[in-house]
């Protein structure tokens, strides 16, 4: 597991209400059964925690915690 | 959240916001024969839009006068393009100054806007696609335009839709401005194209005339919000959404009111930022669905107490049920800064009345009926009750003037107070129709002029009160969801083929919708029928952004009408009645070959 992903889980815990088991190959839509809101929540803290911004259009190409972690590793590179 | 906050305070980069009141100029409140008029006259003020950024720091400031220099010049590049009048152009609603110059600058130019969604989901992609395609197909645009982001999205769905031409606002203000003289629409002609109706598979797009959008704000802003030169707006809502763009954009803009935006995603990303700036810039008027209310008291925890919100007049809530017991408790939460619960405004109203249908006097409480659950669900009456088999309704107020609604009965005729029917408003915000959709508009408007509203409700002293929905239509969050759409996206899946998948809402005791989808499964293993549901449950997420329950249910079990069409209504009946009962997962884990379902 890479450091963001082991990051990206940590942060997506609270919202992992199921216990399903998270790994880099999770959909975060799909496995963890929340909503398009709470969803968002995640996203801002993930912003938040990296100090970067997602935007929508990357967001909707994003489906698992290794999709997502390549978005965050290209971003914190950028700034 | 802190951390969003105090950043949020960090001086902005956009010098200052519009101020609230115009000294020099009379307000007028939709005193005018189509937009492009009021935007004339708003122009010679000093308010207009301000855009917030996604932490909250002021991001740009469009003055009306801007806004109408930059939309004079939009039409302009518009019409270098050979644009007929009265030809779509499809445009994505992101919240921000590029949006509104095209816009307005259709209104200039004698051309359809139509407003189109943009993502808002994770992993979202494939079906915002064939949503923005069956938008511009039904819509016959030919001239797409969008943000820089999202080309590659749009251009997929341009072409799908066989939409010739895909712009970014970039490359249309790089256009050379068209000689010819600017004929903006006339009072008898058409203003834009709102999509809120219909679902991905077939959308419908409303057609609004200058009448009707002219009708209507100037009902919302003299009858509805009652404007004074001391209001200012505060908007979070998307504006390809009709009680965004109509709502707090086009009626604050025929007002001279000042707005401050934030993005929707946002919002949805930051809830209490919606508050935060609110206190900061004195806001008097707001609006959104219950949700909103509930999400933002939830996350403001101690914060609350910095916060002003005692200016706040109009609360405003609308686009889903209006629940009483979310408005108590972000009332409780938020009385700390000021907040008072008589600023609460409740309405009803919908795109195909252009929105607005009716409000409650902004200057009283909210009131709540409280109504037996049996006698509402087996008499279709109202009667008041206590306890627990009791329901609370919020009263939506009366219609506004020169609107007529009528409750009927299943036969047609006008029911009086306290009889639960299906609610008609006749109005001149009325929809031309839905564009190029003859069937589709015959089907709710009837030759009387009456538009079947599809919702039910009853009156309490000439205020109408709204009870539910009689069509299928699933309202999560202030958005419908087509239970069409969720089942197109589940019967994708292999081995499931049409027909075998039922979507509808089940109302849980707090009055929430819950998304409930039937499967007719031919599994007959544990592990695979466990598959297929996560599986759903997945598709289901990706079209629809809802949780949903995923109920497995034994082959032929769903009932169908004569005409072969799935009857949902039927389906929920039966599977509430007990009828149609879950596999037994013990029969499953058994391997047994019985597919019986279990009582």
């Amino acid at each position: 597991m890479t450091d963001t992903v082991s990051q990206l889980c940590t942060l997506l815990e609270p919202f992992n209400t199921n216990g399903t088991a998270l790994s880099a190959a999770t959909d975060i839509s799909a496995d963890l059964n929340i909503d398009s809101v709470t969803v968002m929540d995640f996203v801002m803290e993930v912003e938040d925690h990296f100090d970067i911004e997602i935007p929508l259009n990357v967001l909707s190409e994003t489906r698992t915690v290794a999709d997502l972690a390549k978005v965050v590793e290209a971003r914190t590179r950028k700034g | 959240m802190q951390s969003a906050l105090k950043r949020s305070t960090e001086a902005g980069t956009a010098g200052s916001v519009t101020p609230t009141s115009n000294r020099s100029l009379a307000q007028n409140l939709g005193g005018f024969g189509t937009l492009a008029e009021g935007l004339d006259y708003a122009a010679k003020g000093v308010t207009g839009f301000n855009f917030y950024s996604p932490r909250g720091q002021l991001q740009s400031v469009l003055s009306y006068a801007e806004l109408r220099r930059q939309s004079m010049s939009t039409a302009r590049k518009l019409l270098s393009l050979g644009l007929k009048r009265g030809d779509r152009v499809a445009v994505v609603a992101e919240t921000g100054p590029e949006f509104m110059a095209v816009f307005f600058g259709c209104q200039y130019a004698g051309l359809i806007a139509c407003p189109m969604p943009y993502t808002m989901y994770i992993g979202g992609k494939d079906s915002y696609i064939g949503r923005v395609a069956g938008m511009i197909a039904a819509a016959k645009a030919q001239t797409v335009v969008t943000g820089e982001d999202l080309l590659g999205h749009i251009s997929e769905g341009a072409a799908r839709a066989g939409a010739g031409r895909v712009l970014t606002h970039a490359e249309l203000q790089a256009l050379p401005e068209a000689a010819a003289k600017l004929e903006p629409f006339r009072a008898n002609e058409d203003a834009y194209i709102q999509y809120s109706s219909g679902s991905t598979s077939s959308p419908k797009g409303v057609l609004i005339s200058q009448k009707a959008i002219m009708s209507n704000t100037r009902g919302i802003l003299r009858d509805g919000m009652r404007i004074t030169p001391e209001d200012r707006a505060f908007s979070w809502l998307p504006l390809y959404h009709d009680m965004g763009l109509v709502g707090l954009c086009l009626s604050a803009a025929m007002g001279q009111v000042s707005v401050d935006f934030l993005a929707t995603a946002s919002f949805a990303r930051r809830p209490a930022l919606w508050l935060k700036l609110m206190s900061d810039n004195k806001s008097t008027i707001t609006y959104s669905p219950s949700f909103g209310y509930d999400l933002a008291a939830r996350r403001i925890n101690g914060e609350a107490v910095t916060l002003d919100l005692s200016r706040l007049r109009i609360a405003g809530i609308g686009g889903d049920m209006v629940r009483a017991d979310v408005l108590e408790g972000f009332a409780a939460h938020l009385s700390v800064a000021g907040f008072r619960s008589d600023a609460f405004l409740p309405s009803y109203g919908m795109a195909e009345t252009t929105l607005a249908i009716s409000f409650i006097d902004p200057d009283k409480p909210i009131r709540v009926d409280t109504i037996d659950r049996h006698a509402l669900k087996h008499e279709g009456r109202a009667v008041p009750a206590r306890g627990s088999h009791a329901r609370s309704f919020v009263v939506c107020g009366r219609p506004m003037e020169g609107s007529t609604v009528e409750i009927r009965d299943e036969h047609g005729a006008v029911l009086g107070p306290r009889a639960v029917g299906r609610i008609f408003v006749n109005t001149p915000s009325l929809m031309t129709g839905y564009y190029n959709n003859d069937e589709a508009t015959a089907a709710v408007v009837g030759q009387d002029g009456f538009l079947d509203t599809g919702d039910m409700g009853y009156w309490l002293d000439g205020e109408i009160v709204i009870t539910g929905r009689a069509k299928d239509l699933i309202l999560h969050n202030g958005r419908n969801i087509w239970p069409q759409d969720i089942e197109w996206a589940a019967e994708q899946i292999e081995p499931l083929r049409d027909g075998d998948v039922a979507a509808f809402a089940v109302e849980n005791d707090a009055g929430e919708d819950e998304v409930t989808v039937l499967v007719q499964c031919r599994a007959r293993d544990l592990a695979t029928v466990e598959a297929l549901r996560h599986e759903v449950s997945a598709a289901v997420h990706r079209s629809a952004g809802v949780e949903c329950r995923v109920v497995m249910v034994p082959p032929k079990s769903l009932p169908f009408t004569s005409s072969g069409k799935l009857s949902r209504a039927a389906a929920k009946q039966k599977f509430l009645s007990g009828e149609i009962a879950e596999l037994s997962l013990l029969t499953l884990a058994a391997g047994s070959d019985s597919l019986e379902a279990v009582h």
